[in-house]
């Protein structure tokens, strides 16, 4: 008996049979498909128990309630809208959504750093204990102020409507610094036009809730204005048929077939930078037909009709000079929409009952040049829309326990009597407001009666999300310390001396006082769905150690133990005022109460407030007219802005006077820079302190990202005259510097107008984040409105040019 | 010629013994050999006995949380209700109340029917469908002394008793339930 190559093949033949009939190929073919579920890079939620932890969002200051999913109450997994809400009721953007991504990120400062290299060098940042880091700020700030030079210090600080931003304010009035500023937003211009009309700082608010007919001026509604959450809710509400209810009508008027545009019932394509003309143009229509209430403009209204002024002279009223100056035929010409449009559009306006219009692009991040503002508000003044129960009211003030009063010392005294460095031209604008650019300005161009020592930036990447952002990137050169407040590895963070890491947006206490343009009072705190993750710490905490080493009377003004202390004492007051109630369940409808209607209170005591208020719950109140707040000498409207002539304005010009069309001219010459090129925001992707999210970039379209190039939105005939077709390289140029994009050919693009979205081109951060597309602020230019020295952004001038 | 025929008789026989053998090695190796190589064999954190704990029901552990999900096998926080400190000398116990009560350590147990992260699986409709458990599950009613051994399948991470999809599909199909993708698969 031989084994050989026959008896071998009868053995494998065998074999063969045999495992064939064996589970092994079957199971081994199963598991391969098993296994290739399973690969270790797979990511893989931790196993247990889900739990929710309800908080509310910091992430804009849309103010949504959330609730975390954590597992085991140790990993948090999705956020979701908390339904109580009245703000969200149960939804959110996709930024809260991605938000556990920023907690997790690797982009996460984990302890103070210092740098010890070269500023901007990352390989530079050294850990330092906490001790180390507080120490060396406070022994810092007090040299500062010892030598002299409380003034040296400035801040800019991102969330202006929290208690933390009060609490920096009080820091800086007790230590003795006038340079306080914060990131701009387009609430800024809106406060400076409500100080000119109705004599106080505020911002409109509109009952967009019972709208019914919505002419909107470039309010990107579904990219972010407002509060992002509640116009989302909005719209579907206002695409809702219900019985017996016409439904709202929206008009979109803006020069860019945004997504608002694309969901409204009519797109009025408008020149670049022109609604503001249009807005005058209607107006002109609403005054030459009569559709106003001439007896309300002519006794509640200053300046309405020829008026006149401080030294007795008549000057002319808005009447006479919309008359003069807007006819729909000008306007036309103006704003490339025909004149018979402009003449329905305003005969459509008067005849609604519940007609608003609402304006504001960029999503509420950059100040409005503040006649435009202006003509806006004078519109829905002629349109009954200020008069009690009208559709636009004021964002209610929120009755929180007021700070105590600052003890000014020495020091202190001395460093505010100097003059607050947003000085245009060596001296403040008439109507100085956030004057971040002009400080940066004035920082730029030398000759400030006194250097800037330290600057602190808190929750704020001005160095990415500024823009013209070369402004920021040379001013704080000229700044001997950055020290930053910020949670991450940002492009403003690199550039600091000193990082000290904030706890992050889910693993703090913090709060939301009032919502951008919504006409109820709000507040809402957030608290610490976990704890913190790495070794941070809450800057408010941080301020008050500082303040507690410096001593004297900048401790005795911030008296507080702790951040969580202070603002229990805030919602301590609130209690105190026995106002409002809290939202506790799904379907309230503050917006539907009257002014001075408030909701029956729903706690016990500042106790029983702060529990709820940290249970997810968020407090509201009524709302307030907005000539109720009328706190003019006139005690009226003043549509002519009477109280110009005692800030030193006195000129001629009537029309410096009154609302009207006056867009600032961008730079460059017009022949070098054929194309205006306009920027745009979008929902899916964030722009400002918090960078997009992996999750967020994923949903973008190819034809805005493709890889790493980012498209420029261009009309059909304009990429025609060109010589560009669709995916073209190219290099688009503006006075400002130049970036290398694509070209997407787009009819919803106005013609000879090149469209850049915000929120991509990050330098920092990390491979997920970073060199994606282009930072559209390195190219676009700011112009600096001369009334209020703040920076307006429309529209840049451009070429583009095959690359 | 006969000899021819009777060597070629031969090698026929011999030809289909090689056959055999090979089938028959093939067969031990695909159904004994291969499933110990397949599976390690893996024992639980702690010999936990359901047998002691007859005077609990069975919802006092395995129970619906407020949303509606399972709450599986229960966490140290179930056990602690009754073992804050030892009732028994037994040493289980023993190191179920030092190990994991006293540390605040969660008991790592081996789920035996854990569904891969692509199942979507709740327990609640198959109750109120009137499952019982022990159509899916163990009984462990019965007198164990031992917990049963874990049998991990190394390649691909599975414990054995995962219940198969044809499995639930069947089940689905015999009862008139969906067997729609997304039923399982969101």
């Amino acid at each position: 008996m031989k084994f050989g190559r026959r008896a071998f093949l009868q053995f494998a033949a065998g074999a063969v049979g045999g495992t064939l009939l064996s589970p092994l190929p079957w199971k081994l073919a199963d598991d391969s498909a098993i296994w290739s579920q399973n690969w270790s890079w797979r990511p893989s939620p931790m196993r247990g128990l889900v739990s929710k932890a309800p908080s509310t969002c910091l992430f804009c200051d849309g103010g949504c309630g959330i609730q975390a999913h954590l597992v085991s109450q140790k990993n948090a997994i999705y956020i979701e809208g908390n339904p109580d809400s009245p703000v969200n009721q149960g939804g959110v953007c996709p930024l809260a959504a991605s938000g556990c991504q920023f907690l997790y990120a690797p982009y996460r400062v984990a302890q103070p750093m210092k740098q010890t290299k070269a500023r901007g060098d990352v390989t530079g940042f050294q850990p330092i204990s906490w001790e180390e880091a507080i120490s060396e700020l406070s022994l810092g700030l007090s040299k500062m102020r010892t030598r002299g030079n409380p003034q040296g210090l400035a801040c800019i600080s991102g969330r202006p409507r929290s208690s933390m931003f009060d609490l920096l304010r009080q820091f800086f009035s007790a230590y003795g610094s006038p340079n306080l500023f914060q990131m701009p937003s387009h609430a800024d211009s809106l406060e400076l036009a409500s100080t000119l009309t109705i004599g106080q700082t505020a911002t409109p608010a509109f009952a967009l809730e019972r709208a019914g007919y919505v002419l909107s001026f470039g309010a990107d509604m579904l990219a972010g204005w407002g509060a992002p959450s509640r116009m989302q809710s909005l719209f579907g509400h206002w695409r809702q048929e219900q019985p017996g209810v016409a439904p709202a009508k929206i008009v979109q008027i803006e020069p860019r077939l945004s997504m608002t545009a694309t969901k409204a019932d009519e797109w009025i394509a408008v020149k670049p930078g022109t609604q503001a003309a249009l807005a005058l143009g209607i107006v002109h229509v609403l005054i030459k037909n009569k559709l106003y209430d001439a007896d309300f403009m002519s006794s509640q209204v200053v300046g309405f009709e020829d008026w006149t002024d401080n030294s007795g002279k008549t000057r002319q009223g808005f009447k006479n000079l919309v008359m003069k100056n807007c006819a729909p035929r000008k306007i036309a010409e103006l704003t490339g929409v025909e004149a018979a449009k402009i003449e329905e559009l305003a005969k459509e306006f008067a005849a609604q009952e519940n007609a608003v219009a609402i304006w504001g692009g960029d999503s509420g991040e950059t100040p409005n040049n503040i006649y435009s503002d202006l003509s806006f508000l004078a519109l829905n003044l002629l349109k009954g829309n200020m008069q009690t129960g009208g559709m636009v009211s004021l964002v209610p003030p929120v009755p929180l326990e007021p700070l105590p009063e600052v003890q000014v010392d020495e020091w202190a005294q001395k460093g505010l009597q100097q003059p607050r460095l947003d000085l245009t031209q060596s001296k403040q604008a008439p109507l100085p407001g956030n004057g971040l650019y002009a400080f940066l300005d004035t920082l730029n161009r030398g000759g400030a009666p006194y250097s800037i020592e330290m600057l602190m930036i808190y929750e704020a990447n001005p160095v990415y999300s500024l823009p013209e952002n070369s402004l920021v990137k040379e001013a704080i050169k000229k700044v001997d310390r950055i020290v930053t407040f910020t949670s991450y590895l940002d492009e403003t963070a690199v550039q600091a001396d000193l990082i000290l890491p904030n706890h992050m947006a889910l693993e703090r206490h913090d709060d939301v006082i009032g919502l951008p343009g919504v006409p109820y009072a709000y507040y809402a705190v957030s608290n610490p769905v976990l704890p913190p993750r790495l070794d941070t710490k809450h800057t408010g905490d941080v301020v008050l150690t500082v303040a507690e080493k410096i001593g004297g009377a900048v401790k005795g003004s911030l008296p507080w133990k702790n951040f969580e202390t202070y603002l229990q004492g805030r919602v301590k007051g609130l209690a105190a005022a026995g106002t409002g109630a809290v939202a506790d369940k799904p379907g309230l409808k503050p917006w539907a109460l009257q002014p001075g209607q408030s909701p029956k209170t729903n706690y016990k005591n500042a106790k029983d407030l702060w529990s709820k208020l940290t249970s997810g719950l968020c407090w509201y109140g009524p709302p307030i007219g907005a000539l109720q707040e009328i706190k003019t000498t006139s005690g009226k409207y003043e549509l002519a802005f009477v109280s110009l002539q005692d800030r030193g304005v006195n000129v001629e010009d009537d029309a410096v006077y009154l609302p009207h069309y006056a867009p600032l001219s961008p730079s460059g010459d017009e022949k070098a820079f054929p194309l205006l090129m306009v920027s745009y925001r979008s929902l899916s992707l964030s722009s400002g302190y918090m960078a997009n999210p992996p999750f967020m970039t994923k949903t973008l379209w190819n034809f805005l990202l493709k890889g790493k190039d980012l498209f420029v939105e261009v009309h059909p005939e304009t990429a025609k005259s060109l010589g560009m077709q669709e995916g073209d390289r190219a290099t688009l140029k503006t006075p400002q510097g130049e970036v290398k994009v694509r070209i997407r050919v787009f009819p919803g693009a106005h013609p000879d107008t090149v469209f850049v979205v915000h929120g991509l081109g990050h330098t920092a951060y990390d491979e997920y984040i970073k060199d994606k597309g282009i930072n559209a602020n390195e190219v676009i230019e700011v112009q600096m409105d001369p009334i209020t020295g703040m920076g307006t952004v429309w529209a840049t001038r451009a070429q583009l040019a095959r690359a | 010629m006969k000899e021819e025929k009777k060597s070629a008789s031969g090698q026929t026989i011999l030809g289909g013994l090689f056959f055999f053998a090979g089938l028959i090695v093939a067969l031990i190796v695909g159904w004994v050999v291969f499933p110990k190589v397949l599976y390690s064999e893996k024992t639980q954190p702690i010999n936990f006995s359901h047998a002691a704990h007859q005077d609990s029901a069975c919802e006092d552990c395995h129970y619906y949380l407020p949303d509606g999900s399972y709450s599986g096998a229960p966490g140290i926080e179930n056990c602690r209700q009754c073992h804050e400190e030892p009732m028994t000398d037994s040493e289980q116990e023993r190191i179920l109340v030092e190990d994991y009560i006293q540390k605040n350590r969660e008991i790592p147990w081996l789920v035996y029917g854990w569904q891969p992260d692509n199942v979507y699986f709740s327990h609640a409709p198959h109750q109120a469908a009137e499952l019982e458990c022990v159509q899916c599950h163990r009984d462990v009613t019965a007198d164990e002394e031992k917990l049963p051994i874990y049998y991990e399948n190394r390649w691909t991470g599975y414990s054995k008793s995962t219940m198969k999809m044809v499995a639930c599909e069947q089940c689905h199909a015999e009862r008139g339930a969906t067997n729609a993708c997304q039923m399982c698969h969101k």
